[in-house]
């Protein structure tokens, strides 16, 4: 499997060249275009297993109940997918390990990866500004992540802090904890920051440029109502 | 003496004496973090023995890295909080692992010498775990204080504007509840029972707090004892409370202190009171339909439930001084009420006018305490007697 990230980064997708009997497993309706020597299997099982429950849990973190699992039938055949948001997507290599991926961040993956959720704790459901459940990647193959904006990717020596809805995926060596951002609280909140993610440890973070909430929570009262 | 010697697994020949062999490799799956890696970190498979840690990474070029018990620098983290990381002096090499028996594993591979340090972790741990909790419950009590402001700001804003509403909000509203209540048969409107209490109605007028008040009068045909008004001043009289009264005085001291309730607008001040967020929200922003379709309704349940005591002190008092500058004797309003009171042993079921106007005892000594403190005026009789009426509804 070849891929390339292409119109990066304002409206970036991810074209992948397969080779017969080669999978991509993708996000539902993120396809853009394909060759005609691709089959589409819809299932609600992940590479690593799992079936119906395994879906209501990918449900609850924001993803889709089901998976469309792409297979090349010929040589050289082209698949071309995009995230429904407007933004950049990345390619994480996985090397045993695991990733975990704020709710709709996943849209992608290859190779011997396993999908799952996982709880990140009462206060990060509430506070984190993500999905109460997040998306848990474990295995050997390649991620594609997709973000609302442009993706940083920061190597954790120590301490980061990151607002809350900014986080895109983080590896589980590292720990976040929700914390107040200055040390009042009345100022923290004045700030227009409250509440911030601050991780620790040893490990690598991605964080997104821009906030799906805020932009909603800006637009909305412009709206007219229908 | 004791000693140890080790041996690597499928090595041991033979074993003398009293020697107890144990197997103390364990291996657990976890990572690597080193500069010689690609992007500094691998998945591995640990190996835990006495002497050192070893982690084989998985997949193609697999590496091996030892790091010695000795040297190791123990942390607690990552995403679920119970990962260790091992470090060397330097921290070039961080061998990690989540896996459930390792703390153990390492604590009994290194003979005990770890135990302080994960303590000190754990402890070091839970405290930072209760600093969050402590923020995310200030954070928390902080919007539910920010949400209940706005909930009853916003509550007690409505009901302050409900009360500078013109009074054809309140006849709006009782002309709804008089529609969808339907409370029985009226009488003609020639009755002469009807007739009696209009003209007590048209007697007391003038000293009424709102004299352009739409007064309207109905007599229902039913044995309870009982009357009352709906917002905007219609009036509503049993036949029961005419047959029990004495006297036409007696009747207008009652029919004051209902219409003292219109004229005060005790009925919107119910439904200011009773007032639900959604309702008093769209009031706020200028929907006066659906206050008024929600007066009805509690216009209803009101003069099946009561007004507050507050409320029916109020009318008492007013409905005395009605009565006082029309020229009538407070004092009857009071007759009516010691009446209510003896008969009410008898005749529990019927009279509801009581059951729903309680503490008549207070009341009672709270208008005479009130008729007192009134200027000495000369009372005159009411020119209408009851006998017509009273005959008239006993015929029906």
């Amino acid at each position: 499997m070849k891929h390339e990230l292409v119109c990066r980064p304002a409206a970036t997708a991810v074209r992948f060249t397969l080779e017969r009997g080669e999978e991509v497993t993708c996000e539902v309706g993120a396809m853009v275009a394909m060759s005609s020597g691709l089959t589409v299997e819809t299932t609600s099982k992940s590479r690593g297993g799992g079936g119906i429950l395994t879906g209501l849990k990918r449900m609850f973190s924001g993803e889709s109940f089901f998976l469309n699992h792409f297979t090349a039938q010929r040589e050289n055949q082209t698949l071309l997918i995009a995230p429904s948001m407007m933004g950049d997507c990345i390619h994480h290599r996985m090397r045993g390990g695991t990733l975990i991926v704020q709710g709709s961040g996943w849209l992608a993956s290859h190779g011997n990866l396993e999908i799952d959720t996982t709880w990140q704790g009462f206060s990060s459901a509430i506070f984190s500004g993500e999905s109460m459940f997040w998306v848990r990647c474990s295995g050997t193959g390649d991620l594609f992540l997709s973000s609302f904006g442009a993706i940083y990717e920061v190597d954790v020596q120590g301490e980061y802090t990151v607002d809350t809805g900014h986080i895109v995926a983080f590896e589980d060596s590292l720990q976040f904890r929700i914390t107040k951002v200055s040390s009042s609280l009345i100022g923290s909140f004045l700030g227009g920051e409250g509440l911030v993610c601050r991780f620790q440890g040893q490990g690598k973070l991605y964080c997104q440029s821009h906030n799906a909430a805020s932009l909603g929570a800006l637009l909305g009262p412009k709206l007219k109502p229908r | 003496m004791a000693a140890y010697a080790f041996a690597t697994v499928g090595n041991i020949l033979a074993l003398t004496g009293d020697v107890d062999m144990f197997q103390t490799e364990q291996t657990f799956s976890g990572g690597v973090f080193h500069h010689s890696i690609p992007n500094g970190r691998a998945g591995a498979d640990i190996i835990v023995t006495p002497v050192e840690l070893l982690a084989r990474t998985q997949g193609d070029g697999s590496k091996l890295f030892s790091l010695k018990l000795s040297e190791c620098q123990l942390e607690l983290g990552g995403a679920s909080g119970r990962m260790v990381f091992c470090r060397n002096t330097d921290s070039s090499l961080t061998i990690f692992c989540e896996e459930r028996g390792f703390p153990a594993a390492l604590s009994s591979a290194s003979f005990g010498a770890l135990d302080d340090r994960f303590r000190e972790l754990r402890s070091l741990q839970r405290s930072q775990n209760s600093r969050q909790w402590f923020w995310v419950s200030i954070s928390l009590l902080l919007i539910a204080v920010v949400c209940a402001g706005l909930y009853f700001g916003t509550l007690a804003a409505a009901q302050v504007a409900v009360r500078s509403l013109p009074i054809s909000v309140d006849e709006k509203i009782g002309q709804m509840a008089s529609v969808s209540m339907a409370p029985g048969i009226p009488l003609a409107e020639q009755h002469s029972a009807t007739v009696l209490v209009r003209d007590i109605v048209e007697h007391l007028r003038p000293y009424s707090a709102i004299p352009d008040m739409d007064f309207r009068v109905v007599v229902i045909q039913d044995e309870q004892v009982n009357a009352f008004a709906l917002p905007g001043g219609r009036i509503y009289v049993y036949t029961g409370l005419i047959r029990h009264a004495e006297n036409a005085e007696q009747v207008a001291g009652v029919l004051a202190h209902e219409m003292a309730h219109a004229t005060l607008r005790h009925g919107l001040q119910k439904v200011s009171q009773s007032l639900g967020i959604v309702v008093a929200m769209q009031f706020m922003v200028g929907d006066v339909g659906g206050l008024i379709a929600f007066g009805s309704q509690v216009a209803q349940e009101s003069v099946l439930t009561s007004y507050s005591r507050a409320a029916e002190t109020e009318a008492d008092l007013e409905g005395a001084r009605m009565l006082h500058t029309a020229g009538i004797d407070p004092a009857a309003m009071g007759e009516f009420f010691e009446i209510m009171k003896h008969e009410h042993e008898e005749l529990p079921a019927i009279l509801s006018w009581i059951s729903t106007h309680p503490q008549h005892d207070d009341r009672i000594s709270e208008i005479r305490r009130f008729r007192d403190s009134l200027p000495a005026a000369q009372y005159r009789p009411l020119q209408l007697s009851l006998d017509d009426a009273k005959r008239d509804i006993g015929q029906q």
